[in-house]
Order: C-alpha cells, then structure tokens, then sequence
C-alpha cells in the first residue's frame, strides 16, 4: 500500500472542491460494500440496496461532511495566511539585520519625522481641536471692541455698552459680563499677606459658560448687591494653594483687602477660565457701575460672552451686534464712535495669536514627513534593485509576484512601525521640552500629552508611510523581467530608466520641500532677529523689576498714598546693590492702559478716528533709571505738585505724529473721557520706547507724574549692579521690614519680561529652524543617494570611457550632469514652495518682506553646499573606475 | 444502532475509531468493517454516521484525512491518528474502562439496598 502521509502537504495543489471530496469518499465505501456483498453470492442490483438502506441518508451525509470540510478548509486558508505573514516579518527581520546600516538610517529617518509630526499634532491638538471644557463650548461667542484708529482688535467694552448689548441682543439664551483681567489683592490671614488675583463677574458667568461648581454654590442675583452681601467663589488651585485644602472652606469668612467675604463655592480642578490667572471671583453689578456718568460710558475694562440660543449661528449673533453697535455709536458718538463691537467664537477668542504659527508648525512638520517618504522611497528603490537578483530567483522558484510585492509591503510596514514607536519616544521626549518652551506661547486651556487620538492618528500616520513609501519598489519588482535578470548577471545590478527616473523626481521633490522649509526658517528667525536686536529704546539690562500691592489702610488720600510710596521708595533705594530705582503704574509691555486724546486748538477727528495713547505714570527717575535720553524739555521733579497743573512728557513718536512742525513743548492736551478735566501741559519730549517687542516701530506714549496721578498698585523697577536677581530676596525683606502687610510679587528681570513676551514668537522660530536642519540632513542623504546609485549604475560604461581615453574630468562631468537637471528641478519647484510660505507667513514676519532676498539666497546656498558635498563621495567614486576590475 | 443524536454513544463511537486508527492508517469502510467485526457485529453501526463524525474529529484535530491508493489500485481517503488524537485515544480508553467497571460492577451487585423488602 502507497503511504499517503509521506508527503503530507501534497494533497495541496490537486484538492478538489468539497462537495467532490465528500462524494468520491462515499462512493468508495458504498462499492466496497456492495463488492462485498457480491463476493459473497448476492445479486448486484440486491446488493446496491442492501448497502444503501445499510448506509442510511447518503444526501444528508454527504451535505453535513461537505460543510464541515468547507469550513476547515477557510480556516486552513486563514492559518496560512497568518503563516505566510510570520514567514515575511521573519523574513523582513532577517534581511534587515542583514542591511544594518539600511535598517538603522530608515527607522531613524521615520522616527524623526513621525516624532515631529506626532509632537506637533499633540501640540496642534490640545490647543484647536480639543474641547474646550464647557458645556457646549461651540455656541459660546465673545463680544469686543475693535477700535478704529487700529490701537487694538479686541478691545474692551464699556460698562454702558455691555449693558446696552445685553438689553438689545436677540441672539443669546444666556450673557454675561465680567472683567476681562484679574487685579491683585491682598490676602491675609495668620501666616501673613499674600498677593491673590480677584475678577469680578456677573452671577451668571458660571452658568453661562455651563460650569457648576464643584463645592457650594454658583452666585446668585442678591450677590452682586454689594451693599448687603460680600461673597466670593474661589478656584479649586486657590483652595489648594492659599486654604490649604480647608474642607469647610464653603461658608468660611476670608479677609481680602480687609473687607470680609464669605466663601460660598469652590470650582471645579479642571475649571479654565476666560480670564487669566483669575484665583478669586466677586459678584459683578452692572447698575452699580453705571452710576458714574463719565466712566460708564467712557472707560474701557469689561468683557462680554454670550451663549447663542439654538439655532443662532455665530454669522448671526454677528449682524445682531453689528446693528447694535451702529445704533450705540449714533446714539453716543463721542463715546461708541472710535469703535464697532465684533463677535468672535470663545474658541478663537482663547487660541488668540497661536492659530498661524500653530498651522505653520503643522505644515512644516508634513513637509518633513514627505521628504522621509520620498527619502526611504529612494532608498528602498535602491535596496529593491540590489535585491533583484534575490528576487528572481524566489520567483524562478515557484513564488508569486504578488506573493513578492506582499513581502516588500511587510518589510516597509514593519520598518514604519517600528520608526513610528521610535517616533512616538521621540515625540514625548520633544513635548516635555515643547512644555517648557511654549509656557507663554500657548492658551493656558492647552494640556500637551500625547492622548490616545494622537497615537492611533499617529500609528495610522506611520502606517499609510509604511504603505506609501513601500509601493514604487514593490511594483517596480512586480513588473520587473525576472528571467532576463537572472541570465543577464552583469547588467543585473543597472537601473532602469523607469526607475532612474522616479528616484531622480524624488530628489528634486525634496530639494523642493527643503528649500521651502528652509526659507520659512530663515524668514522667521531673521524677524526674531530684528525684533530682539532692533533697539528698545532703553538698556533692559541690569534692571529688576517687583510689582507691589500695599494694604488698604494707607490709601485714605492721594496725598497719603504718595508719601506712602515716597517713603517705600527711599527704604528700597537703600537696598545694597540697588543703584537706581523707579517706579510706574505698568512696565512696558504689549498691553498698557490707553487715552482717548484731545489736543487743544486741534480740530477734533471724527469720533470714529478718534486716538488712543498709552497712557502711564512714572517717577522722577524713571527715565534715568531705564536708561530713556531726554530730546527736549524735562522731565519730572519735585515742581509737579499735586496741586500744580499736570504735566505730560510725550515720546518722540507722539510728537512726529502731532506736532510734526514742532511747537509740541508747551502744547494743551487732554486724556481720557472726562471732557470736563483740565487741560495738561506738555513739558518734555523723549526718546522712543518699543514697549512691545513684537512691533518694528514705537507707539506714541504720554507719561504723567506719580506725585500727580498716583495709583494703588505699583511696579518698581530697579538697576543693580551685577546680577539683578541677587537684589530679589534683599528687596522682599526690605518691603517686609517697611510694612508687614505689604506683598512684593512677580520679581523678575526686565531681560525675562521682554522674553516671556516674545515666547509665541520663538516658538516657531525654534521649531522651524529644527525642522529646516531635519529636512536638509535628510535632503542630502537623498542627492547622496541618488549619485550613489546613479554612478554605481553606469559604472561599466565609464570604465569603457576610460579605457576608451576619456579624462576623469569628463567622467565627473556626466555624473554631474546627470544630477544637475533633477537638482535644478527641485530648486525650480522650491521656488513655487517658497511664494506659498512666504505669504503664509506673512503675518508672522517682522522687518523682513516675505521674498527677502537674503533670505533666500542664503537657503539657496546652504543647500547648493549640503548637496555639492553629498556628492563628492560618488562623483570620486565614479572618476576612480578601474577598468580593469569592472572588464574583466 | 449509532445514532447521530445520542451523545453517549457518539463518544462511543469515536473511541472506537480512535481504537481503529491506533492500528495504522484506514479509511472509512475498512474503520467501518473493523469496528463490526471487533465487536462481533452487535455494534452494527448506521455506516452513514460514521462519516460526520471522522469529520468531526478532524476538525478537532485528533485525525487527518489524505488521499491514497489501496492494494486494488483503487483511490480512497485514509486517516490516521494526531499526536493529539493518541493522546485522546489513551485518555478515553481508560475513561471508558473505568465507567464500564463500574456499571458492571453496579449491575452485578447483589447486596440489596436497606429499602428493599
């Protein structure tokens, strides 16, 4: 007998359908039977019978084992399928053990740009796309004020025209108003003072954002009655940091600023609030605010959000407060004319000036991810073509192509997982530093960490690379003529124009990428340049700065509180190491208190082109101390008594833009929207102060005296000698000695200030000029590659050349060539890139047109060099043929 | 006598194939005519179900099916036994043996419960 086991996958390729396997087995035990029965003398046609009644249902017999055999040959065909999938990955495993080097540069190449574009879409993530934790966040809209003279976009409303807008609008289901920034405030208790930021807010703030507290209550009406009940909701951080955790801190009574107020709630941890920094809030009352006929209408410190009723889109709300406010500006011109109120989404009103720099993160970490696809495309188009051999040979074996272009595809999906583990490493390691870099940078609302939407959309990212990259060389094998390669040993390793072609539109698509990417970079970081080299005009360095709030109790009179501060002034100035010191109302920044301005004599503007002028008050020796040169007239001394008419000194700016012929010394000016205040009298012109960094050119400025316009908060601003932050603890302690219920806060360097203040834009610069590094790196291991092959590729040719008496010269020049028509290419395309990013970034740019040609013949060099020396290596190598070795 | 539906016996009827195949390879008539005459033809098997149960158990993986030739040159489908399929095989002998004992040993007992009269 035949052993049928001896080979037992045999059966395989002659298996016949089931239902025939089935039937033909059936068969053969039926004739056995009936032979059976003949043998033993009975009649063919008794013996069929007999066997069949012996059998029973043959039908159904033979339908149930076909079944049976029907599944477990699909499942067969699913193990075989796993199994084949285990033999590629070991095999993909074992080849790129082989190719180190190969396996080393392509899963670092895609960890690298999947780790960039998985940190960036974190970043992009958390700040865009997440929820904001509100109820419903999408129908929640802010109100501001934009003011025509172009002084600010989001400007803050008046408490008149809040309340006008929350009267007359048809378009949300709840409002409220509330003060757009927190104030400082002392807290005291046993363990002394400490500085607290309060905001006040209308009761229903909390409810309108759809926020409930976590502990407590949410304000009701009766607490914005001021004159009956003094009430307070505090911010779980707050009750953390300054109670301590305090259990039965809902109905606990705090001193603040020495007026007592009852805790009634604690908010939620996760609570975000639209105000920054806010740790205390107090009920609002509009009415009371309204009381006071010239601020009412005339000051600007209030914020507005409403939620739209359903059914209301933002487009809507939009006109409903765009009729509003033409209305108000008809109705009070002098008042609502300089400005028109807008309607913003909550979510744009909150990633503010991220959402550009953001999307060019974005873009640029997709341009570094196609140059690694189109990197590991080439070299995989490489490595497939020294494998041809390996190839054809497993075809002339019996493998399918399509079992063949099934293994290259694992081979490139194992390499991009494996890079996309490796990026994902990376990009925790790059978002832990992004969380120091982007403190400033970010909307505070923003947690960055990798969630689990970013790995899977990061994972799928490296899987459609793995795909992408892997399906030119998969394909390329699949049309390949296997058995001329076979018998054609030498001309086995050439490429053909197909694929030379392919690779060489891949090198010209990076230089394309690079090139732009690298524009960008130098266009942002040559504006980061300019803005932190243009000068300030005043010497940051040496100066530290402390902002003060002092108790209640000594600010009973203008007069007292100055004596106050003149006094503190002189136990600071004793500091040692302090060898100037002032003191102001803000320090410079982006965002200072601002004055509608009237000029005497001067036609008045139309109220819709009315101005507004930073507006701050200094001591004596603040522009001395800041290092501010006097241009004419002086400054502040002892002569601006409070009682004396006020004094103005102005920048230059102010006066080039007002009193462009001079005569401004001297001039009669008015500030504010008290149109019954007395005049102020121009006494002095100095230099120009960027006070903030982001614009090129100086704002006009207008200072007045603190011995005639004191205010209760204060920052001091001090020059030290030697280290600034040395003074920080000296300085505390002296505060602390002068009075005890004095908090000196926010002590910190003028350097760090202006820094913090140009975080948003560092951000980018850092991160593009990274990129920009990453992608030329990446750049010239493709041009490497491409001559590489290329010169490996036409070897034989040129060593005919040789031998034929071409000069090394010649030969280098073929190669060259060869090269430079894709070189030229790419550059052509970058050119395309460079438009789009230049205009893209447009807004980002400062002192640089977007088309700097610095810039860009810069980029242009730096990649001509990275490429002319990624070529070297191959041109020498093709000079160096040996005709010998390769005729052989 | 086998029917397909009486779990007792279908166990039965699958340790005898085991027991069939312990021999060497065969196919479906001959694990058939093997079990009949082994048992003297008191278990006369329905010979159809015979078949959904060897498909059964390859399934299950104790038996494997291919396709051979026999002495008269005629093709038939032999199985033959696992590694699991003999392990199968030992466990079930002596399962069988044991509840065999016993039954017996419980019909042929003559002690009388307390109960009977």
């Amino acid at each position: 007998m035949h052993n049928p086991f001896s080979h037992p996958d045999s059966r395989k390729p002659f298996e016949a359908a089931p239902q025939a396997e089935v039937h033909d087995e059936l068969a053969f035990h039926l004739e056995q039977r009936i032979r059976d029965y003949v043998s033993r003398g009975m009649d063919p046609a008794t013996a069929r019978a007999t066997a069949l009644e012996r059998f029973g249902n043959v039908t159904e017999v033979q339908r149930e084992c076909a079944q049976m055999l029907a599944d477990e040959r699909r499942a067969d065909a699913r193990r075989d399928w796993f199994e084949d999938l285990r033999q590629d990955i070991r095999f993909g495993l074992r080849s790129a053990a082989r190719a180190k080097l190969f396996t080393a540069l392509a899963v670092l190449t895609l960890a690298l740009g999947i780790g960039a574009n998985a940190a960036v879409f974190g970043v992009v993530k958390s700040v865009l796309l997440d929820a904001l934790p509100y109820r419903e966040p999408q129908r929640l809209v802010r109100v501001y004020a934009r003011f025509r003279d172009g002084s600010s976009e989001r400007g803050a409303l008046s408490a008149g025209a809040a309340n006008d807008v929350g009267i007359r609008q048809r378009s949300f289901s709840k409002f409220a108003v509330f003060q757009g920034e927190a104030g400082d405030r002392i807290y005291k208790d046993d363990g002394g003072a400490s500085i607290i930021h309060a905001a006040w807010v209308q009761p229903a703030f909390l409810s309108t954002l759809g926020v409930v507290p976590a502990l407590g209550r949410d304000f009701h009406e009766e607490d914005a009655r001021g004159d009956t009940s003094f009430t307070t909701i505090i911010t779980h951080e707050a009750w953390q940091r300054v109670f301590g955790r305090d259990p039965r801190i809902v109905g606990r009574t705090i001193l603040i600023n020495g007026i007592a107020r009852q805790v009634v709630g604690v908010l939620p941890r996760d609570f975000v609030s639209p105000v920054p920094n806010a740790d205390i809030y107090y009920a609002l009352s509009l009415p009371a605010l309204l009381s006071d006929p010239i601020s009412a209408r005339g000051s600007h410190y209030l914020a507005f959000i409403g939620r739209l009723e359903p059914g209301v889109s933002v487009e809507h709300a939009h006109q409903d407060v765009d009729a509003i406010s033409t209305s108000l500006s008809r109705e009070y011109p002098r008042d609502d004319g300089p400005f028109q109120l807008t309607t913003t989404p909550l979510r744009d009103a909150m990633v503010g000036d991220t959402r550009t720099p953001l999307l060019v993160l974005m873009a640029s970490a997709g341009l570094v991810l196609l140059i690694t696809c189109a990197n590991l495309a080439g070299a995989l188009l490489s490595r497939t073509i020294s494998r041809r051999k390996e190839f054809a040979v497993r075809v002339a074996l019996g493998a399918g192509r399509g079992r063949l272009v099934r293994q290259l595809l694992t081979e490139s999906t194992l390499l991009a997982l494996t890079g996309g583990l490796a990026g994902i490493l990376l990009a925790l390691v790059g978002l832990s530093a992004l969380r120091t870099l982007a403190l400033h940078a970010l909307p505070s609302y923003a947690h960055l960490a990798l969630d689990s939407g970013t790995l899977v959309c990061t994972m799928v990212l490296a899987l459609c690379t793995g795909i992408a990259f892997g399906i030119f060389p998969a394909l390329s094998v699949g049309r390949a003529n296997m058995q001329s390669t076979l018998r054609d040993e030498t001309r086995g390793t050439s490429e053909s124009r197909r694929s030379r072609r392919l690779r060489g539109a891949l090198v010209a698509g990076q230089i394309a990428l690079c090139l732009s990417l690298l524009a960008g970079a130098g266009l942002l970081a040559r504006s980061l340049w300019a803005m932190t080299s243009t000068p300030l005009g005043f010497n940051p360095d040496g100066l530290l700065t402390a902002d003060v709030q002092p108790g209640l109790n000594q600010m009973h009179t203008s007069d007292a509180m100055a004596g106050y501060y003149a006094r503190l002034e002189d136990q600071l100035r004793a500091v040692p190491g302090v060898t100037a010191i002032a003191s102001a109302s803000e320090l410079p920044s982006g965002s200072m208190n601002s004055n509608g301005l009237v000029i005497e004599g001067a036609t008045p503007p139309p109220n819709d082109q009315q101005s507004f002028i930073t507006y701050v008050s200094v001591s004596d020796d603040y522009f001395r101390t800041l290092g501010i040169p006097l241009r004419s007239g002086r400054t502040f001394g002892p002569e601006d008594r409070p009682d004396a008419p006020s004094s103005i000194v102005i920048s230059a700016a102010m006066e080039r833009r007002y009193w462009p012929n001079g005569g401004a010394l001297g001039a009669r000016i008015r500030l504010g929207p008290d149109a019954n205040s007395p005049w102020k009298i121009i006494v002095g012109v100095v230099g120009d102060v960027r006070n903030d960094p982001l614009r090129a050119t100086p704002e006009p400025i207008t200072y007045a005296s603190r011995r005639q316009e004191p205010t209760t908060g204060v920052s001091f601003i001090f020059r030290a000698r030697g280290n600034p932050l040395a003074l920080a603890a000296p300085i505390k302690r002296a505060a602390a000695a002068f009075d005890a219920d004095l908090a000196a806060h926010n002590i910190a360097t003028m350097r760090s200030l202006l820094s913090d203040g140009l975080a948003g834009r560092r951000l980018p610069v850092v991160l593009m000029t990274a990129f920009g590094a990453l992608a030329l790196v990446l750049a010239s291991v493709g041009v490497y590659a491409m001559f590489a092959a290329m010169a490996a590729a036409r070897e034989r040719e040129f060593s005919v050349r040789v031998a034929l008496g071409s000069s090394r010269e010649a030969i280098a020049g073929l190669v060259l060539k060869q090269g430079a028509v894709w070189m030229a290419a790419g550059l052509a395309g970058g050119i395309v890139g460079v438009v789009l990013v230049g205009s893209l970034l447009r807004n980002l740019l400062f002192g640089v047109r977007p088309l700097d040609p610095v810039t860009l013949g810069a980029t242009a060099m730096m990649l001509l060099a990275c490429a002319t020396l990624a070529l070297f290596g191959p041109v020498r190598r093709a000079t160096r043929v040996d005709a010998t070795t390769v005729l052989h | 006598m086998f029917n397909k539906d009486s779990g007792l016996l279908q166990g039965t009827l699958e340790l005898l194939v085991l027991k069939t195949l312990s021999w060497g390879p065969m196919h479906g008539y001959g694990i058939a005519s093997w079990i009949e005459g082994a048992t003297n033809d008191v278990l006369r098997i329905e010979e159809g179900s015979l078949y959904p149960a060897l498909y059964r158990m390859t399934r299950r993986g104790w038996i494997k099916g291919a396709w051979g030739t026999t002495e008269n040159n005629r093709r038939a489908k032999y199985y033959r036994l696992t590694a699991e399929g003999k392990r199968q095989f030992q466990e079930q002998t002596s399962g069988w043996q044991r509840f065999a004992a016993a039954v017996t040993q419980a019909v042929a007992s003559a002690n009388a419960p307390s109960w009977a009269s």
